[in-house]
């Protein structure tokens, strides 16, 4: 209420003022014959714009201040000019502020404090840095240990013809299809199936098909083991210079896989056949980086390849390739799944999960008639010995059966 | 009596040796040179108001002056030469931007600026045989640039209102005219309403009245108070610009403007009740114009600038 009040005699007050300084304007162009001589005089009208005088005095002023239209506007342009002045005089104070204040940051009891607190966080993040380096390697010698034990894995290849039929529904049963031609690659044993499912080009997934090319990339120049690590890393691979020794011969199955693969080479630059190429990450900026090349050359050519990265693509890698390192702790595991069962590999054998060590196992010979026999009434069980290397020790409908 | 005096006396002559200690560049004066514009300026200041003011109001009163300024401009007073040449080039821009503000044109501008050394060493020369120039009139207490600003404004008032004086064009006189036909279609009477003639002058009898009364109550405001009014209303400055000029925070100045709205409106109340209106009837009159005036508002704001442009059209 009453602040409506107060806007009723505030639109009145600027009426009065509208119609008030016309009525004013033109008495003062009557009345003011005398000139300036009734009016505040100039150190008058300075001092009170600056506002360095006495109460009472100040009072007097602004009594003919408020009826004297020509020394009010006086007075406000002095003030606003006094004010301006000022203002201006503020940002230099400000300034010299401001440069108190930075050198207040380097006096010596901030710096007393401030500097092994900065060193104290520089040590902790170098620290840091080189864990995180050491770590990395450490990944990956880990993730690179079951693929060395994996390499002299007998005659996976031995096992006497492959179910290109079946190879889909392999795929699809495997929790991790990538990983398991990952170690077909590694094994070389599967370098026959990869060859018989590009021969015959059978209805297999379309990621797994895609997988195949990409497996078989590196076994054009004969380096299996290394193109699987690189096709698993998902680094795009790149020909080394030439000077490099090039990697020890592959498995015999890779030769049978390069042969298989002979159109496609037809296909290829032949500078590239011309080189002993080495393939290296492209991601790795430079070589000398990494640990020492004898090593290299020492170990399995897919450490190689990972140890030819640097320290820094190492630690990316381990920090940023988690489904990376899904796939190489799959591998540490190496278990499959054929025909619905479950098999975990324990030394040169594969063991039905369902295995109860306590129950005898029937011993059925693979080629002997009792076989033929086991098969002819068990197909399931002729796809698991074909899938399956070496000893394959599978429960069905209750019994044992240890294949060899 | 004599004895106040003299006791006014010596403080005086004692500041004066202070204010002279006080200067950087005192020029040579002594402190008989100054006792006489101290004393002036005292007597001015402090005991026009209160003729027994204390002698620590005195004292603190001339410590405050500015030393350097008021020793250069008495040295100039006293025809030093080189306090002249000193004033002149430290506050010629001072001056010559000075003109600038208060001028329309450039040319009136350094005109304006080269008349301002002349007022100020003055043509006339007075009793003693000195100049009677301007330079009298300086006490030190405010700075000496603000003072230069405040008589260059001052004689640009005063050429102003002669060349008013000389030329009253038809041009002023249309513009006269301009105004009070503006003013006479936006009092009062309401926008857009269709009233009967009888209640229509009624009405306008009635906002005669309220507003008769409002600009009586304005008047009996206190200076300050009134000032403030002028300030914020009649100039149109902003709250914080009227507080600096009144010496108060805008804040302040908020908080005194609400004050003096009640007090208006409890004055304005009193007034037309003791011209035999009830209560209830000054309480609709208010409510009442101040509703037509909000109506009336942005016409009356596109009169405005309508006189305005044809105003600046005519100056041009």
């Amino acid at each position: 209420m009453k602040e409506a009040n107060n806007n009723e005699v505030d639109l009145l007050l600027r009426s009065l003022a509208r119609r008030g300084s016309s009525a004013m304007s033109n008495a003062s162009s009557v009345g003011n014959g005398g000139g300036v001589s009734d009016h505040l005089d100039a150190d008058e009208l300075n001092s009170y714009a600056e506002g360095v005088l006495p109460v009472a005095a100040r009072a007097r002023y602004s009594a003919h201040l408020a009826d004297c239209d020509d020394c009010r506007r006086l007075v406000v342009s002095l003030n606003q000019v006094a004010g301006a002045t000022t203002q201006h005089a503020t940002p230099e104070k400000v300034g010299a502020n401001f440069w108190q204040k930075l050198a207040g940051l380097f006096s010596l009891p901030v710096i007393r404090f401030a500097v092994p607190a900065l060193m104290l966080t520089a040590v902790i993040g170098v620290g840091l840095l080189v864990f995180w380096q050491q770590r990395g390697r450490n990944e990956v010698a880990q993730s690179q240990a079951p693929a060395n034990s994996s390499s002299p894995s007998p005659a996976f290849g031995d096992s006497g013809g492959t179910n290109n039929q079946e190879a889909p529904a392999v795929a699809a049963h495997n929790p991790s299809p990538s990983t398991s031609r990952i170690d077909e690659l590694k094994t070389g044993g599967a370098g026959k199936n990869l060859v018989e499912e590009e021969k015959s080009r059978d209805a297999a997934a379309p990621l797994v098909g895609t997988e195949l090319r990409t497996d078989n990339t590196p076994a054009k120049d004969g380096t299996p083991k290394e193109a699987a690590a690189d096709s698993a890393s998902g680094y795009r691979l790149e020909p080394r210079p030439a000077s490099e020794p090039p990697p020890p011969p592959p498995a015999k199955a890779m030769g049978e896989l390069a042969k298989a693969n002979d159109d496609e080479r037809a296909e290829r630059p032949a500078k590239r056949e011309d080189q002993n190429r080495q393939y290296e990450f492209k991601g790795a900026p430079n070589d000398e980086r990494g640990p020492s090349r004898a090593a290299q050359q020492n170990n399995a050519v897919v450490q190689s390849a990972q140890n030819g990265r640097s320290g820094d693509s190492i630690t990316t890698r381990s920090r940023g390739q988690s489904g990376l390192d899904k796939n190489k702790k799959t591998n540490e595991v190496d278990s499959r799944t054929v025909a619905g069962r479950r098999f975990v590999r324990d030394g040169d054998a594969w063991v039905d999960t369902a295995y109860d060590s306590s129950k005898t196992a029937i011993r059925v010979n693979r080629g002997s008639e009792q076989f033929r026999a086991l098969v002819a009434d068990e197909p399931a069980i002729r796809t698991i010995a074909d899938q399956l290397s070496g000893v394959v020790i599978v429960v069905w409908q209750n019994r044992t059966y240890r294949i060899q | 009596m004599n004895h106040s005096l003299e006791k006014l006396e010596k403080v005086i002559v004692e500041g004066a040796a202070r204010l002279l200690s006080r200067a950087s560049d005192n020029h040579g004066l002594k402190t008989d040179t100054l006792v006489p514009r101290i004393r002036s300026g005292v007597n001015k200041y402090i005991l026009q108001d209160d003729p027994q003011a204390p002698r620590e109001v005195v004292a603190d009163f001339i410590d405050k002056l500015q030393a350097d300024d008021l020793c250069l401009i008495i040295a100039c007073e006293q025809g030093d030469q080189a306090a002249w040449s000193d004033l002149v080039e430290r506050f010629s821009t001072t001056v010559r931007s000075a003109a600038r503000s208060a001028s329309s044109n450039e040319e009136g501008a350094e005109d304006l600026a080269q008349s301002i050394w002349a007022e100020l060493h003055g043509l006339r020369v007075r009793e003693d045989g000195k100049p009677a120039g301007k330079l009298a009139y300086y006490s030190g207490r405010g700075s000496l640039a603000g003072w230069l600003r405040a008589v260059v404004g001052q004689l640009a008032i005063d050429q102003h209102r002669k060349q008013s004086r000389l030329v009253q064009t038809e041009e002023d006189a249309d513009f006269d005219r301009i105004i009070q036909q503006g003013q006479e279609e936006t009092s009062w009477s309401g926008h857009g309403e269709a009233l009967d003639p009888e209640a229509q002058i009624s009405r306008k009898l009635a906002g005669a009245q309220l507003q008769k009364a409002l600009a009586e109550s304005v008047k009996r405001l206190t200076p300050e108070d009134r000032l403030l009014v002028k300030l914020y209303y009649f100039d149109g400055l902003r709250l914080r610009e009227a507080g600096a000029v009144l010496g108060v925070h805008e804040a302040t100045a908020s908080r005194r403007l609400t004050r003096v709205h009640t007090e208006l409106r409890d004055e304005v109340q009193r007034i037309l009740v003791a011209e035999g209106w009830t209560k209830v009837e000054t309480e609709r009159a208010f409510s009442e114009f101040a509703f037509n005036l909000e109506a009336d508002i942005e016409p009356m704001l596109a009169g405005e600038s309508v006189l305005l442009d044809k105003k600046n059209e005519i100056a041009r």
